[in-house]
């Protein structure tokens, strides 16, 4: 197993492209739009399996904020592909980390490790997979010795997670065997991919710049969002559509083949003029952000909004106008809608531990936390977690709906959650000063939540922070930080 | 020629009851004064151009003429949004805070401040459910809560608190039907306005008439507390 990852790394002859970085097979793929529908079939395959699938609905979440999980992985794989060795060895121990804390039981009480080897090897085998299937969907089968140097990266990619590569086959011929061995025998019908293929899409909010646009978005999507998962689940194995019982639809194999031929067919364009880097960026633009280009598309959205807004002052009325009250408005967001947008980061509708989790995650990735810190981030957001449980947990199921949140918000703010937010503050205070200072705040900011601030010659104190920290997560009054952090979809 | 008019519209009530009308043919007989002191405000080239429509005591009303006065302002709003649009003048609603408000309108409220946001002719702001002391409280909150200092507070820093700072002072109020009170009108804003009172009733207010008060205006002597400049020929 392990002259195979030295083979990997130092066995090759210099005139071949490198297995990391630029030049790779893999990175080749970023900019190649072919590359989101294959990502889509991977990810089904991937929570097909049962192990990632109940991984995947205690802890994802994709379902409730997908744009945000969408921009990590990609940041994540960028990394993990970097030409910079040191880049990649602290982006597998984070990622190692990461997944050191997920582990549990599905429904039917199998306990899953996101720790597990085989499982993690089957990730890996699907991106591999789904890349190979690509080329052949779209018309441009991989060369033998380019699908060979192919399979070689990623079992280099999974080595750096795992320390070797054992768990995959060592050649091809031999992957094949595997993979079609672990769709047939060990895929089931599992609730992750059933929520990819059918909810996932239907129900996908709209990213933040679009935000603004609701009712265009959700028309988009009605029509698209079928369309993608009718073309998913044509491209994937036959033996598992059999198995999940997954529609056979006319059509949808013309559809998806011809899906992966116009993905297919952006080759042609001048180099350059796609940059997957740029896309997911643009996606998840905060709109109030200070990017030139957040600025563009804020002012075409603006348009929009002029457009819509006439559209709706020249329909004719109907009815007779009923006399609702108009919303409440102000800073202090409803119980209800806080308990969606930020508090239950995993969309399932309960509070629980992995929404928490799912909050130091994303603070810990945000702030670049390194250990010991990212675990005394964990550990505050546990006993947070306990002293929620006890405090609103009144029907003991372990977890809190969003009827219980409502009828105790005010016991939100207990030591615990002040815990959370001093371990924040000294994560920030890297002099250890006891005040945030000008440009401690403005990183913080920079590289947390992604926005400059205007303000900034002042000390940020403890307290202070403290206290804005904590009315933002009990009080569910909106703040401008804290806002895109667990908000943005 | 005045910066900023300001019409308090008054007299819609009698003007339909001296015709045995009900109240409500008052208002909407008011609908095609609002729409020609807009016109003529434009062309005249008054720059701001500021209309009580409803002021926060108004709520006291009899229920039904309350209701009909929604719907109206909204119908109003509707038929008149692409002419506003195209005459290049922006929209924006003063006030608007009172839960009583019906969605429908405020959202129309909304839409028409979003659509005609872009324009840079006159600026049109319609005071609706409006009270000036209103103002001057949340603005003193909003300092409040700015966390200055007593002594930093000037009237500039207040003006800052204000809704709408970008609004000059009124220069200029026209109270029709020959009522001569302020009534809670943006109190901040016309603390040196001139003010002419028309006895005409708003619903007869027509475009000579307002001309007629913008002549009378150029007429004043406004000395905002100074004594006039001696002068031995013409004054202005």
């Amino acid at each position: 197993m392990t002259t195979d990852t030295s083979r990997t790394h130092t066995g090759r002859a210099d005139d071949e492209p490198p297995l990391f970085g630029e030049g790779s097979r893999f990175h080749s793929f970023f900019d190649d739009p072919r590359w989101a529908l294959a990502i889509i079939r991977a990810t089904v395959l991937e929570a097909a399996h049962p192990q990632i699938g109940a991984a995947l609905i205690d802890n994802s979440t994709f379902v409730a904020h997908p744009w945000r999980r969408l921009r990590n992985t990609f940041l994540s794989m960028r990394r993990m592909y970097s030409g910079d060795p040191a880049v990649r060895e602290r982006e597998a121990a984070r990622l190692n980390r990461l997944h050191a804390r997920m582990s549990g039981a599905d429904s039917r009480g199998r306990p899953y490790d996101a720790m597990d080897r085989a499982t993690r090897a089957w990730v890996v085998a699907t991106l591999f997979e789904s890349a190979v299937t690509m080329c052949r969907l779209s018309g441009q089968p991989l060369e033998q010795d380019t699908m060979e140097r192919m399979y070689d990266e990623y079992r280099a990619f999974l080595a750096a997670l795992d320390g070797d590569a054992g768990e995959l086959p060592e050649s091809v011929q031999d992957f094949w065997t595997y993979f079609d061995r672990v769709v047939e025998d060990e895929l089931e019908d599992t609730e992750a991919a059933r929520i990819i293929l059918y909810r996932l899409f239907d129900h996908l909010p709209a990213p933040a710049l679009l935000g603004g646009a609701p009712t265009l978005w959700a028309a988009g999507r009605a029509v698209a969002g079928p369309l993608f998962g009718a073309i998913t689940v044509a491209s994937l194995p036959e033996p598992y559509r059999r198995r999940a019982g997954l529609p056979e639809m006319p059509g949808a194999e013309t559809l998806m083949r011809g899906a992966y031929l116009a993905a297919g067919l952006a080759r042609f364009l001048p180099e350059g003029w796609l940059d997957a880097e740029k896309v997911v960026e643009l996606l998840t633009l905060s709109p109030t952000g200070d990017d030139p280009r957040a600025r563009t598309v804020a002012a075409l959205r603006g348009r929009m909004e002029q457009a819509a807004a006439l559209l709706r002052l020249i329909t004719p009325l109907g009815g007779v106008p009923g006399p609702a009250p108009a919303g409440a408005r102000g800073s202090r967001r409803p119980a209800e809608e806080f308990f969606r947008q930020v508090l239950d980061q995993t969309g399932d509708g309960h509070l629980d531990w992995p929404d928490l989790a799912a909050m130091a995650r994303e603070l810990s990735t945000r702030l670049d936390l390194e250990e010991p810190e990212e675990t005394r981030l964990y550990d505050a957001f546990a006993a947070w977690w306990r002293e929620l449980q006890d405090a609103l947990d009144t029907d003991g199921d372990g977890r809190v709906s969003a009827a219980e949140y409502a009828a105790a918000v005010p016991s939100m703010a207990g030591p615990a959650l002040i815990r959370v937010a001093e371990v924040l503050f000294d994560a920030t205070d890297k002099d250890g000063n006891g005040t945030i200072d000008a440009d401690e705040y403005r990183e913080l900011f920079r590289t947390a939540f992604h926005r400059d601030l205007a303000t900034g010659d002042s000390a940020y104190g403890r307290s202070a922070f403290v206290g804005d920290f904590v009315s933002f997560m009990s009080g569910g009054r909106t703040s401008a930080p804290y806002d895109p952090v667990f908000t943005d979809s | 020629m005045p910066r900023h008019v300001a019409c308090v519209m008054d007299g819609n009530g009698r003007w339909a009851q001296r015709r045995s009308l009900p109240r409500t043919a008052g208002h909407r007989a008011a609908e095609a004064t609002v729409i020609e002191i807009i016109e003529t405000a434009r062309s005249a080239g008054v720059e701001w151009l500021t209309l009580y429509a409803f002021s926060t005591e108004n709520w006291n009303r009899p229920g039904t003429e309350v209701d009909y006065l929604m719907g109206l302002v909204r119908r109003v709003v509707r038929k008149h949004a692409p002419l506003l649009l195209a005459r290049g003048i922006r929209c924006r609603f003063l006030g608007v805070t009172d839960p009583r408000i019906p969605r429908e309108l405020a959202q129309d409220f909304d839409d028409l401040t979003t659509l005609t946001d872009g324009n840079r002719g006159m600026t049109l702001t319609v005071a609706f459910d409006h009270g000036g002391r209103r103002d001057i409280v949340e603005a003193a909150r909003s300092l409040i809560r700015s966390g200055k200092r007593a002594d930093e507070v000037t009237e500039h820093l207040f003006a800052q608190h204000l809704p709408f700072p970008d609004t000059p002072d009124v220069d200029l109020v026209i109270r029709t039907s020959g009522e001569q009170r302020i009534s809670n009108f943006m109190l901040w804003k016309v603390a040196y306005a001139e003010w002419t009172f028309p006895d005409v009733l708003w619903p007869d207010f027509r475009a000579p008439d307002f001309l007629a008060c913008l002549h009378t205006y150029r007429r004043r002597d406004r000395r905002f507390g100074t004594v006039p400049p001696r002068t031995n020929g013409d004054p202005r």
